[in-house]
């Protein structure tokens, strides 16, 4: 079930008293987000990532096309009260304690008193903020500070949470307790939009990827279309084969790429990889591992970038 | 209840600001200084036990004296105060990182906007009252007069302030930032005062009756500051030293509040039509 649908959605920024120019942050967007999955947002800077989050939550208005959050229009407060967010580099009041923090921004998201005593602790033992609640957040880290900021995009236990480069500034053991906190999450039946610059991490947590550039949206797929290649495999070998069993797999295959003892090979159907196989073993070359090729997220990011398509 | 909770963090965000503890500090040391100064005589007050006697004016009240100059000052005070210490609410709300914190939230824009301007208002009204209250108890509870007419005269400038208030919401919203606001709300005071002396000021500039209604316009237009405090003044009583503006009418007069009250709903309004419409 689609959480979040949007259509055609495009957003243009005017600037200049009288001489307007018009610049285009987003064109004719459209792709939707379902329940329970980890949707990540990718694209280089201003490619129209945190405006199309910004036009979600009513942070700023779209120019043109339309798009629903749990089947809410734009602009709805139903919409405000059911999500979560997290907005790159936040500044909570600097004379709060990570509680006060909670408490008034719960407060002001019309949680109760009882509801807020509940999820404050818990929330703050989560993040692992416990031990710093009485501390006046000033003196926290950038990493600190992101937790405390999901922490409290958390309060109002929100069916989306719309993450905005949530583990910047967050250190190696940070990011993956903050990576787990996301799975959890989505193990919960939490859908969560997550913008990040870390292309290792949206790999490593994500469902289904879109790719923006320049406003335009390149691609929208899952994390497996993207990075596995079918019929494509790589075999390592103890040692270079002889240049006949080279010759007889080339016989077989569509493609064959020799680096030492590892073979990169491309064939029309599995059973041919199985031959490939057979005829290694048959003319006594051993083999140390095979698999199917798997290319990275951001190989794959940076060719889509690059070239302007898939 | 959320748009009281923001109300309050802006409050404790101004009181952080230091500006209003400033203010309260200085009205200490007033409080204080009233403590140890004021006593009374034989029919009258002595300070520092010197009694003070009329000299040659008629009908001379030294209590009306008293209330009428320590008001007039302190609500010039509170007024520059307040506007230093209130006039970076709305800027500090519209900063990037901020401001999608408030606005992500599920409570409407023009709500924000109110909240955080009544929050603004809150703490001036609080050290006004805190101010006054402290002020008319020392001088009743010392000299047996409980003089009602500067307590109501302070608490009138309460609404003023929250009126006056929507000129430095609405510019703030606009430039969005601090000096330019209370730049502008400066010279707003001051360009209130000469429209509610623009018969006599600025009339004579320009003998054309254009520019006369642009004047009117402008005076009822606008939230009329100076007409209020003349206005809030004349609750204390008499005005002995026979200032320009208060010798045309004597009492308190309601309209300058009254019109104040639909200039200032406009201008808010205004702020709050475009604080909706705008990206941030």
């Amino acid at each position: 079930m689609a959480i979040v649908e949007i259509s055609n959605l495009s957003k243009s920024y005017t600037s200049g008293a009288f001489h307007r120019s018009s610049i285009k942050a987003l064109t004719n967007v459209s792709f939707s987000v379902n329940q329970g999955e980890i949707f990540g947002l990718l694209g280089p800077n201003g490619a129209g990532k945190t405006t199309l989050i910004k036009i979600l939550l009513s942070i700023a208005f779209p120019s043109a096309g339309k798009a629903t959050v749990l089947s809410h229009p734009l602009g709805s407060l139903e919409i405000r009260k059911s999500i979560g967010y997290l907005p790159e580099n936040h500044r909570y009041p600097s004379f709060l304690t990570a509680l006060d923090t909670m408490r008034h921004f719960g407060r002001i998201s019309g949680l109760s008193s009882t509801t807020l005593k509940e999820r404050m602790t818990s929330l703050l033992q989560l993040v692992g903020l416990a031990d710093w609640h009485k501390v006046k957040i000033r003196k926290f880290s950038k990493g600190m500070l992101q937790r405390l900021g999901l922490a409290v995009a958390m309060l109002n236990d929100p069916a989306i949470l719309f993450l905005d480069e949530p583990t910047d500034g967050v250190d190696p053991i940070g990011r993956k307790e903050i990576r787990d906190i996301l799975k959890s999450l989505r193990y919960q039946g939490k859908t969560i939009f997550l913008n990040s610059h870390m292309l290792s991490e949206v790999e490593e947590v994500s469902d289904r990827v879109a790719i923006l550039n320049k406003g335009h949206l390149l691609h929208v797929g899952t994390i497996a279309d993207i990075t596995s290649h079918e019929l494509e495999y790589e075999i390592r070998l103890l040692r270079p084969p002889a240049s006949e069993v080279l010759s007889q797999l080339r016989s077989l295959c569509k493609s064959l790429q020799q680096d030492n003892a590892v073979l990169h090979i491309t064939v029309n159907e599995r059973r041919d990889f199985q031959n490939v196989l057979d005829i290694l073993r048959r003319d006594g070359v051993e083999i140390e591992s095979f698999s199917p090729r798997k290319s990275r997220l951001e190989d794959y990011f940076l060719r889509v970038i690059t070239t302007g398509t898939e | 209840m959320n748009a009281f909770w923001l109300s309050y963090l802006t409050v404790r965000e101004a009181l952080f600001k230091g500006t209003l503890l400033f203010f309260f500090a200085i009205a200490n040391v007033i409080i204080v200084f009233f403590i140890f100064a004021i006593d009374s005589t034989d029919g009258g007050i002595s300070i520092f036990g010197n009694p003070i006697t009329p000299r040659g004016i008629p009908d001379f009240n030294f209590v009306d004296f008293l209330f009428l100059n320590l008001f007039s000052s302190s609500t010039f005070w509170v007024l520059l105060f307040g506007l230093f210490a209130t006039a970076g609410l709305i800027p500090a709300m519209l900063e990037k990182g901020t401001v999608e914190l408030y606005v992500s939230k599920p409570i409407s824009r023009p709500l924000l906007l109110i909240s955080r301007s009544v929050g603004a208002c809150a703490g001036i009204a609080f050290n006004l009252v805190y101010f006054s209250l402290a002020i008319w108890l020392i001088i009743g509870v010392k000299t047996g007069i409980w003089h009602q007419g500067f307590l109501l005269a302070s608490l009138a400038v309460i609404p003023l302030f929250f009126f006056y208030y929507s000129v430095v919401a609405l510019i703030a919203l606009l430039s969005n930032s601090t000096g330019f606001s209370i730049m502008f709300a400066l010279i707003f005071w001051f360009f209130s005062s000469a429209l509610h002396l623009r018969e006599m000021v600025l009339y004579p500039w320009w003998d054309n009756v254009v520019f006369h209604r642009l004047l009117d316009s402008l005076y009822y237009g606008t939230p009329q500051v100076s007409a209020m405090l003349d206005s809030a003044t004349r609750l204390i009583g008499p005005d002995i030293m026979r200032r320009p503006t208060m010798l045309a009418q004597e009492g308190f007069d309601p309209l300058p509040f009254l019109y104040s009250l639909l200039s200032s709903s406009l201008l808010y309004a205004i702020a709050c039509w475009w604080f909706s419409r705008k990206d941030y």
